[in-house]
């Protein structure tokens, strides 16, 4: 074991690996800063070029890309208040309040070492975890994958803002971008109207530019103001460093969300990045900071979004099932090298594993201290007035999006959705659980049908189902209750006794009685996810 | 309109690029990029072949072109067709690679099919057997036991009209009783699901079966049924199946369980959609217009590959050394088979829509 990890680590230090990994890297920071464009689109760029190298390089430079991807995004989302990625809008939200309070430089500098948190444990997690991360994956079936869904959405539908009806009506209109186009268990398309551009539903890239980006940018050119009202100045760092410590746990409780996010094939660094985030506000003590500029909102979201990505990587290796859309096209090299990862993978090239693992951790770590050398340089920009970068950066969101079918719907879509995400704005309805909404629309559909087929209506009571709907700060129907029993804690979660334990008990009087338990002591909302799917039953009984 | 005009322009003009010299089919595809369009998601059999043929394609198609796998999953590979019936061009330089999942909607006139199959060119194809594998927890040691499962079996699919349709054939031909379960997203994410125990009967194409179904068996998580068959000398699926030469074909064990050699519609019908299916796995279509020196090129390129010890070592890792089909006989073959009897076609139509639900 050790010698191999000896030897691959010898193998990436030969000089044009070493380059290759370099040259991902820059790609990958490029691309997580550009608004929108995220690690699909970073490594769909360079996989032409890695054909160019040998198998080891070839991957690494993917890697690379991949592992930076979510860290460089910290820098737009906070600069600029457009998401540098998809899963980086928590870190938009609340980076750009602290930005234009004048703090951009703790933000930043949070979200970077949370970041590079996040991509070392992922690493660390892919050296450890994959003989034991099979059983994992194999325990989640369709209905815990669907009760994944679903408690994702519940997440973000409960975090931002005062009203949860708006929280739930902004999930509900993401679920329904979700579903326009092809029918996921038949050869059906649905809301398509005759439009050839609709057969293939809407592209996520755009979505998330057009809800955040295009909005933001809209917003800031109607109130005439630049990107923060005093020039964004970033220099002293060292509160930066004094928060990530303060907040080590949360951020690294949050990577380990997001490796579980990771684990999950189908649901991606977005989804993750939003349970992190509700963790965080479920974890703290004041939460009023929350959506005006707090810096655990920043911690949690950028610790997870990119252990997410790494962890993606798990279920591809051992099942050649990719866990997100990088992995998918990191599968396709792969294959193209002559790899066909499956259960074999591990004892058969333990070489390329630990190549893998290495080129993770060393990217993340480089790529943070890439991000603390540029980022001075680039918030200089937010001194020139905003009008004048509004065009440019216009014009880059409107390629970005124009990658999707390069058709003219892309850019009529993009300004639909950009509008509609001002009038949100503005309305004071929050546009996160749409977002998260339409990334989940596809998953919930899938597994909610395949769930019910293969097990009727008994998937309900199987216990990983039970106890991922009981997943902490879903809501809190009764915060009031036992607000004040929360004396211990675990991990910094509070633990306490409370109603749920006896629903749980009262639902699964079959399963395992210790196990529950356990559980339930250190659980307490899960009455609404459990209301929240008799409610969905009914809804989607024909 | 706009399209079609474009489209016959380009046809033109490549009939006066066919009338030019052999000499300038030498660098045909010289600088060009060919995109091969899989309609289904990285993972699955039909992406996994794509990629491991392109390095074979680049290096023996003249002028070395570039080849680029997009996959464009949905609708069961019926959109990614329909998207290649609107937006191919005809010189070549758009391949549909794909599986009897895009060939059988076209045979049964499913609703949502734009895509006119066997008007379409056959530049080559892949034979791709299935092998069908259970659980051990259902008690079943072997294929003559298949009547005696202990559990009820549970079979996990795509689309009833698909790729499956030859699985879920040889289960109406050998009369066993399973609850099919469609909807899965591709073959790996069924796989999984078999793995986690939610489907406990599968068919997988012989290369994911190699790669990763045969470690499950020797660790003893599941037990290898029976293949598809092979063609004999008179076009019937009675052979064993060379790729998996061990295991009994679907009529090997129709026979050790009645008796009897199989007939009846149920049989004729798989006889048709499996030998599509299997003997000419996965095809890669062009569009209609595309001219014939195209196809001879890719029949000499096709030629040489077979050739190519580097291929023959490869492909015996990955399919026990399946070799690639192309040319006038491989065409005729596949596009008779893409247009069964009335009898059959009314026997599936009337199966699919009554015990599958499948809308016409």
């Amino acid at each position: 074991m050790l010698d191999h990890a000896q030897l691959a680590l010898e193998a990436l230090f030969e000089p044009v690996r070493l380059l290759a990994l370099f040259g991902g890297m820059l790609v990958g920071m490029v691309f997580g800063m550009l608004p929108g464009l995220g690690g699909v689109a970073a490594v769909s760029i360079l996989l032409p070029f890695i054909y160019y190298l040998d198998d080891f390089s070839g991957l690494a430079m993917l890697l690379g890309a991949v592992s930076v991807v979510y860290t460089s995004d910290t820098i737009t989302s906070v600069l600029i208040g457009a998401p540098g990625s998809p899963a980086s809008a928590p870190t938009a939200i609340e980076g750009h309040a602290l930005a234009k309070q004048g703090q951009a430089a703790r933000a930043l500098g949070v979200g970077f070492l949370a970041s590079m948190v996040g991509g070392l444990s992922g690493a660390v997690i892919l050296a450890v975890a994959i003989p034991v991360a099979g059983p994992i994956v194999l325990m989640l079936g369709t209905p815990e994958l669907f009760m994944f869904a679903v408690v994702g959405l519940f997440f973000a539908a409960s975090m931002i803002g005062k009203d949860l009806a708006r929280g739930l009506a902004a999930a509900c209109l993401g679920v329904f971008l979700g579903v326009v186009g092809p029918a996921s268990a038949a050869a059906d398309f649905r809301f398509t109207f005759g439009q050839v551009y609709l057969l293939d539903g809407f592209s996520l890239s755009i979505v998330a530019l057009g809800l955040f980006g295009v909005a933001e940018a809209i917003s800031m050119l109607s109130c005439g103001g630049g990107i923060s009202h005093i020039p964004v100045k970033v220099s002293r760092w060292g509160e930066g460093f004094s928060d990530f410590w303060t907040h080590r746990w949360l951020i690294l409780r949050s990577s380990i969300i997001g490796v579980f996010g990771g684990f999950v094939p189908a649901v991606g660094a977005s989804a993750s990045t939003w349970v992190a985030y509700g963790h965080a506000i479920r974890s703290a003590k004041d939460k009023s900071k929350f959506g005006k500029g707090e810096i655990r909102g920043i911690a949690a979201s950028e610790g997870a979004n990119n252990a997410t990505v790494i962890a993606d990587l798990v279920p591809t290796l051992l099942f050649s099932v990719p866990g997100g859309p990088a992995a998918a096209i990191f599968l396709g090299a792969l294959f193209s090298f002559g790899y066909y990862p499956g259960p074999r993978m591990i004892s058969q090239n333990p070489d390329l594993m630990f190549l893998i693992i290495w080129s993770v951790a060393l990217a993340s770590i480089v790529g943070a201290a890439m991000c603390f050398l540029v980022t001075p340089v680039l918030a200089k920009l937010t001194r020139i007035p905003f009008g004048i970068i509004a065009a440019p950066l216009i014009l880059i969101m409107v390629i970005g999006a124009y990658q999707s079918t390069s058709t003219i719907g892309d850019i009529f879509l993009l300004f639909g959705l950009g509008a509609l995400g001002w009038l949100m704005k503005h309305a004071e309805w929050p546009r996160a659980p749409a977002l998260v909404g339409f990334v989940l629309a596809g998953p919930m559909e899938q597994y909610f049908w395949l769930a019910n087929q293969i097990h009727g209506w008994s998937w309900l009571l199987r216990p990983g189902v039970l106890i991922i709907a009981s997943f902490k700060s879903v809501f809190d129907f009764h915060p009031y209750f036992f607000a004040n029993e929360t004396s211990i804690t675990f991990l910094g979660v509070p633990l306490g006794f409370d109603l749920s334990y006896l629903i749980f008990i009262f639902l699964s009087g079959k399963i395992k009685f210790k196990i529950i338990f356990a559980y339930c002591s250190i659980e307490r909302s899960l009455p609404v996810p459990i209301l929240s799917i008799v409610c969905l039953n009914r809804f989607f009984i024909k | 309109m706009k399209n079609q005009i474009k489209s016959m322009s380009v046809a033109v003009a490549l009939v006066g690029l066919c009338a030019a010299p052999l000499a300038a089919q030498d660098n045909y595809f010289a600088g060009k990029t060919i995109d091969v369009i899989v309609p289904f998601g990285p993972g699955g059999a039909t992406f996994v072949s794509a990629k491991f043929l392109e390095p074979f394609l680049e290096k023996h198609l003249p002028g070395n072109p570039q080849l680029n796998v997009i996959d464009r999953p949905g609708g069961g590979s019926i959109l990614g067709a329909n998207w290649f019936e609107q937006n191919a061009k005809s010189d070549g330089t758009t391949i549909l690679f794909t599986t009897s999942s895009t060939a059988n909607p076209f045979v049964l006139g499913q609703q949502g099919v734009e895509y006119k199959l066997a008007d379409y060119r056959v530049a080559y194809s892949h034979p791709f057997s299935a092998v069908a594998y259970v659980s051990p927890s259902t008690g079943i040691k072997s294929a003559s036991d298949i009547k005696d499962s202990i559990k009820p079996l549970v079979y996990g699919g795509i689309a009833a009209a698909a790729s499956d349709l030859p699985g879920l054939l040889s289960f109406e031909v050998l009369g066993v009783d399973v609850k099919s379960v469609l909807g899965f997203n591709g073959r790996g994410p069924v796989r999984l699901a078999f793995e986690q125990g939610e489907v406990n009967i599968d068919y997988q194409f012989t290369p994911v079966y190699l790669t990763q179904v045969v470690p499950s068996v020797e660790e003893g998580r599941a037990v290898p049924l029976w293949t598809g068959g092979s063609i004999d000398g008179d076009g019937k699926l009675t052979q064993r199946d060379p790729i998996a030469p061990e295991l009994p074909s679907v009529y090997e064990v129709y026979k050790e369980m009645n008796g009897m050699a199989p007939e009846g519609i149920e049989w004729e019908a798989f006889q048709g959609v499996a030998s599509v299916t299997y003997a000419y796995g996965l095809t890669a279509y062009m569009k209609p217009d595309t001219p014939q020196a195209v196809l001879d090129i890719f029949e000499q390129a096709i030629k040489d590959i077979n050739a190519d010890p580097e291929f023959q070592a490869e492909s015996l890792k990955v399919t026990n050394g399946a070799r690639l089909n192309a040319g006038p006989a491989t065409e005729a073959a596949i596009k008779s088979a893409l247009s069964p009897s009335a009898d059959v076609k009314a026997y599936l139509k009337d199966l699919l829509s009554n015990k599958f639900g499948v809308k016409f």
